[in-house]
């Protein structure tokens, strides 16, 4: 008999030819299935489902070794780095690598539900995701003996916050507020959340992928009291961002790079964060902060510290060291966030007058009268919430 | 001895490239399949469960950028077949000693990446360009802006995949005897009569190959729709990457993706049945 692939020229042939075919496909499919079952189960189904009970970190001795953080872009100027590098020995990777907190926890968590940290000893993320991954048993608890600055120096109303009572495990990098960075030159009328649904700014508008952001904004819009909200007033608001994205009047849902479209003229107004709206305005002083009418979010990123992350006595020798006020005046003249420590004003005023005065950065009570922390969502509310979220942001 | 050989040589050539589609195609293929009815979220694990209705739930919420991917794929298809046709023709034809120089042009974007091009097209359809400024004017530009719209996205689509449009055409039309033609013509047939009656059918191959090269990838494209594209313009791969990447909701994700290679088969499938298969596979298939 010939073989399979001899050219076949009459059709009792071509049965035999289409036999073998079928034969050769089913093997490479049982083999592919033995492959497949040597895998057992597969990574992706095993991972997931944290454990619960929390460890406190190990600090021993003079810090030394490697340091990894895990940082959003443009959160730290050039020298605070060397500088603890020369004050301690440790060598650090710093690397920017936080876009999103949605997207960096899905990329560790993988991770983390085994019990390694990729490497990194710090990571920096927003109020709630630091809460939900110490929920999850993702993080450790923090020894206080090793950071003394942190005790002395934070300022008084982000100590014994809600998502970390005892101050166990949450140390604020970085706070501000999320309000509208708007062209004033472009669109001078812009002054509240409700005018980025105005037709007039079709097109012109982006707001952030950051559902806990663009989301309570949007409620504060409706009238919605954040601090009685519902789900359906989630809902309610996710349905209007719907509607505005499908008519077009949101060009974009972005994280930082709404800067891009800003800077090109491509959109009027975003939704976006203090720091970034001052750091902007160096560029281009038309692009500024406006506080909405209704107010805006505030919110910290914190540095906290997962599971498995190697050497803790250098990552908490990083936190007191950015505590000195000293240090942190410098990541504040650059990156022109609320700083978490006490003292840096008095620093700045000396070193940096214009930057001292902003309200954007030392915000007086007045100026933050109507702002909010994001409403907190619980288990199948959450869920909820973040698919329709996704929904509008995906499709 | 010999016979032996000769039998398993056939088996022995296939066997690295098999080798390869098993590991790189087949399996993939069954844990996505076996993912795509798993339940669950990413904080409390997946668990397989044979849950068929993430097919329904994935459809039935991502509907639009469904439908909207096989728009936007076949308006750019089109839009590629017309441009890339007198093109390839152009080249195969009248190209004379440019040919060559001819062909390199349309491959050269090629040497740049896919994103850098795309990210190129952002900046020259930026509402302040100039390009935008001229099309504005002449009324072209109906919401004032052409980034963040259907328009761009398609445009970028069509400029992106053109080539495979072009060289494949151009491959059919090269191979075209020129005597044929002359003949044609000798028996009274009109340029156009020769076109559409000689040319045209025998161009039929590069025409289908090069519609399904463009629009297969095309439909499953997502670095135009995020670049080029707005809140209501984004297409299923949009969709799957941010399920895959941002949300990791693996089932849902691999359902979609399924879902989109079942409909881009049956598609194929049809189309080929339709445009009859001879054409295809060219004149072997015909002269039996």
């Amino acid at each position: 008999m010939r073989n399979a692939w001899g050219r076949t020229d009459g059709t009792g042939r071509a049965s035999t030819r289409g036999l073998k075919l079928v034969v050769v496909a089913a093997l490479a499919l049982a083999a592919s299935l033995a492959i497949a079952a040597c895998g057992g189960g597969g990574g992706i189904e095993e991972s997931g489902g944290g454990n619960t009970s929390v460890q406190t970190v190990t600090v021993s001795g003079k810090p030394s070794g490697d340091l990894t953080i895990s940082n959003w872009p443009l959160y730290i100027d050039k020298q605070t780095v060397p500088d603890f590098e020369k004050a301690t020995g440790v060598q650090v990777k710093y690397i920017e690598d936080v876009n999103d907190n949605q997207e960096f926890f899905s990329k560790i968590q993988p991770l983390l539900a085994k019990g390694e940290s990729g490497g990194r000893s710090i990571v920096v993320v927003t109020d709630w995701m630091a809460q939900k991954m110490y929920q999850l048993g993702y993080l450790q608890n923090l020894d206080k003996s090793a950071i003394p600055n942190v005790e002395k120096n934070e300022v008084p109303t982000l100590q014994h916050r809600p998502i970390d009572p005892k101050d166990q495990y949450a140390v604020p990098w970085q706070s501000g507020m999320t309000g509208l960075i708007v062209r004033t030159d472009l669109a001078p009328d812009i002054k509240s959340v409700c005018d980025l649904f105005n037709p007039k700014y079709k097109g012109k508008v982006d707001m952030l992928t950051e559902m806990r952001d663009t989301v309570p904004l949007v409620m504060k819009c409706q009238g919605v009291d954040l601090n009685k909200a519902t789900e359906q007033d989630w809902l309610n608001a996710i349905d209007k961002l719907k509607q505005a994205a499908d008519s077009g009047q949101i060009r974009r849902f972005t994280g930082n790079d709404y800067a891009r479209d800003l800077t090109s003229g491509d959109v009027d107004a975003v939704i976006g964060w203090s720091g970034d709206a001052i750091q902007l305005q160096q560029d281009n002083p038309d692009i500024q902060f406006v506080m909405p009418k209704e107010g805006c979010m505030l919110w910290s990123d914190n540095m906290v510290i997962p599971v498995g992350a190697p050497n803790p006595t250098a990552a908490e020798a990083w936190m007191n060291y950015v505590y000195d006020p000293k240090n942190q005046a410098q990541i504040t003249d650059y990156n022109y966030y609320f700083s978490p420590v006490s003292g840096v004003k008095q620093i700045l005023q000396k070193q940096d007058p214009p930057a001292a005065k902003s309200d954007l950065i030392f915000p007086t009570k007045e100026f933050t009268a109507k702002c909010d922390a994001a409403p907190e969502l619980t288990g199948e509310e959450e869920q909820k919430v973040t698919a329709a979220f996704n929904a509008v942001v995906n499709g | 001895m010999a016979t032996v050989r000769r039998r398993l040589t056939p088996y022995l050539l296939l066997f690295p490239g098999a080798f390869w589609l098993i590991l790189f195609f087949v399996v993939p293929m069954y844990y996505m399949a076996r993912l795509s009815l798993d339940s669950g979220t990413l904080e409390t694990g997946f668990k397989f469960t044979w849950q068929w209705s993430n097919y329904n739930d994935a459809l039935t919420l991502y509907k639009d950028p469904f439908i909207r991917a096989f728009e936007y794929a076949g308006a750019a298809t089109i839009i590629a077949l017309f441009i890339g046709y007198p093109l390839a023709y152009a080249i195969a034809f009248r190209g004379g000693k440019w040919k060559n120089a001819m062909l390199f042009a349309v491959v050269a974007p090629f040497f740049t990446t896919y994103l850098i091009r795309t990210i190129a097209w952002e900046t020259i359809l930026s509402d302040q360009s100039p390009v935008v400024d001229v099309l504005k004017s002449i009324g072209l530009a109906p919401g004032g802006h052409i980034l963040a719209t259907a328009a761009a996205v398609i445009a970028g689509i069509t400029y992106n995949f053109l080539p495979f449009m072009v060289l494949p055409i151009y491959a059919s039309l090269e191979r075209i005897d020129p005597r044929l033609i002359e003949a044609g013509k000798d028996l009274y047939a009109s340029s156009r009569a020769a076109f559409v009656r000689i040319t045209l059918p025998l161009s039929a191959p590069g025409v289908i190959a090069g519609t399904l090269l463009t629009f297969i990838p095309a439909a499953g494209d997502y670095v135009n729709a995020f670049f080029l594209g707005g809140t209501n313009n984004k297409m299923i791969g949009n969709v799957i990457q941010g399920l895959y990447l941002t949300n990791r909701d693996y089932p849902a994700a691999a359902a979609l993706s399924f879902v989109l290679m079942a409909a881009i088969m049956l598609m194929v499938f049809v189309y080929i049945r339709f445009a009859g298969s001879e054409s295809l596979m060219g004149e072997e298939a015909t002269a039996r």
